[in-house]
């Protein structure tokens, strides 16, 4: 709860519930929109299914329009809003990894838990590869580290780097986004599933 | 496909709206009136011209002397290695990397200390930290660093290493001190003075 903890407004363990409850909420909307079912994640791969592309463009584009526009009115201060550190190479590494992963056990570590919160057996078996994975990477660091913090950017944003205001790679990301929806409609449609 | 196109038709006229309008790129004010308030009395901002003299001797690479004076002001004196950032053009984009930063130790410095000041206040507002100001300002370092006045005889010894340090670091940095370095006292003690100094930056050193 961002400016309400930092200013001293409710205390770190109201902080705490509070991030509790938000966090009920959120697991129980990922889970009534099917996002604890593995073929239905692992559909965006095949092309089936694909509203997991469509829920997350949604939430980032709706995100990203709320804070230009709460920016424009005065109300956020986006120098203040922490973006992550971009390391590039284990962005890359880490993302292929992270996709083999989500290819082959149908979730991410967020629907994973989500999963199993309803006792799918899969999720509990993706759970525990993802300790194992946890587990692994700590052993290990030294042998990594190299890697891991390689190709520091800083925190850039795209907008900066191509050269343009934020308003306007705004459009552009909407624009990209709904012609994504588009193909990934038309893939719906041109390998669809029966039951899944 | 029909959310697609409810969506489409409420998004896209929002990105058109958000690409047109001017960024807004006004810094609000960080600290409140209180806050500042207690900040300023507690007169934490200020660097005694000795630790700067020291700093400038020792060639301190943490030390970032800035001129709020006028560019004209600047020409005709400076302190050594310091840079001009007119206090009118405070704001321009070019100066906010040198003043938003945490690694160097940024010290303003004017004639008396009013302009200084000002300064020093409207960076703290934005929120940018490791920046000074120079106590006295330039008046007073002519006092104590370029012209230090001998303490008279009865005084405690620490006004005499105090006198030789001020001594010592006005002949380093150029001043009048220089002209008249002729007595004993002075030469004698000129190496402890400097131990003496060394200790001080130690102590000194937070950043």
């Amino acid at each position: 709860m961002g400016p309400l903890s930092v200013n001293g407004i409710i205390s770190e363990n109201t902080n705490l519930f509070l991030a509790f409850i938000i966090g009920i909420g959120f697991g129980f909307v990922l889970e009534q929109s099917g996002f604890s079912s593995s073929r239905k994640l692992a559909g965006v791969f095949y092309g089936y299914d694909t509203v997991v592309l469509k829920v997350f463009f949604t939430a980032a584009i709706t995100g990203m329009l709320g804070l230009l526009f709460f920016s424009l009115f005065g109300w956020v201060d986006l120098n203040l809003i922490y973006v992550n550190p971009t390391y590039l190479t284990s962005a890359i590494v880490g993302g292929i990894i992270m996709g083999a992963g989500f290819i082959m056990g149908g979730y991410c570590p967020g629907t994973s838990f989500c999963g199993a919160s309803i006792g799918k057996i899969d999720a509990l078996v993706f759970i525990g590869g993802l300790f194992i994975g946890v587990f692994i990477f700590g052993i290990g660091y030294n042998l990594w580290s190299g890697m891991y913090i390689a190709k520091f950017l800083g925190s850039p944003k795209i907008s900066e780097t191509l050269g343009l205001t934020d308003g306007i790679f705004a459009l552009i990301l909407i624009i990209v986004a709904l012609a994504m929806f588009w193909v990934a409609e038309w893939a719906e449609k041109k390998f669809p599933r029966e039951a899944y | 496909m029909k959310s697609r196109t409810w969506l489409a038709i409420f998004i896209i006229p929002m990105g058109i709206i958000i690409a047109a309008v001017p960024q807004n790129k006004t810094k609000p004010y960080k600290l409140t009136a209180d806050e500042l308030l207690s900040e300023a009395n507690t007169r934490t901002q200020y660097v005694t011209p000795d630790v700067v003299a020291d700093m400038i001797v020792k060639k301190d690479p943490s030390l970032r002397l800035i001129d709020v004076r006028s560019q004209d002001e600047f020409e005709k004196f400076s302190l050594p290695g310091a840079i001009n950032i007119p206090a009118s053009d405070l704001l321009s984009d070019q100066y906010t990397d040198i003043l938003n930063q945490d690694i160097k130790m940024n010290i303003f410095y004017s004639n008396g200390t009013v302009a200084a000041n000002e300064v020093w206040m409207i960076t703290r507002q934005l929120g940018y930290t490791n920046n000074f100001v120079l106590e006295g300002g330039l008046n007073y370092w002519f006092d104590t660093i370029l012209n230090p006045q001998k303490p008279s005889s009865t005084s405690p010894d620490e006004e005499f290493a105090k006198y030789d340090f001020h001594k010592s670091a006005g002949m380093a940095l150029g001043g009048g001190g220089a002209i008249q370095a002729t007595d004993n006292q002075a030469s004698s003690s000129a190496k402890p003075v400097v131990k003496q100094a060394g200790k001080k930056k130690k102590a000194a050193g937070g950043c």
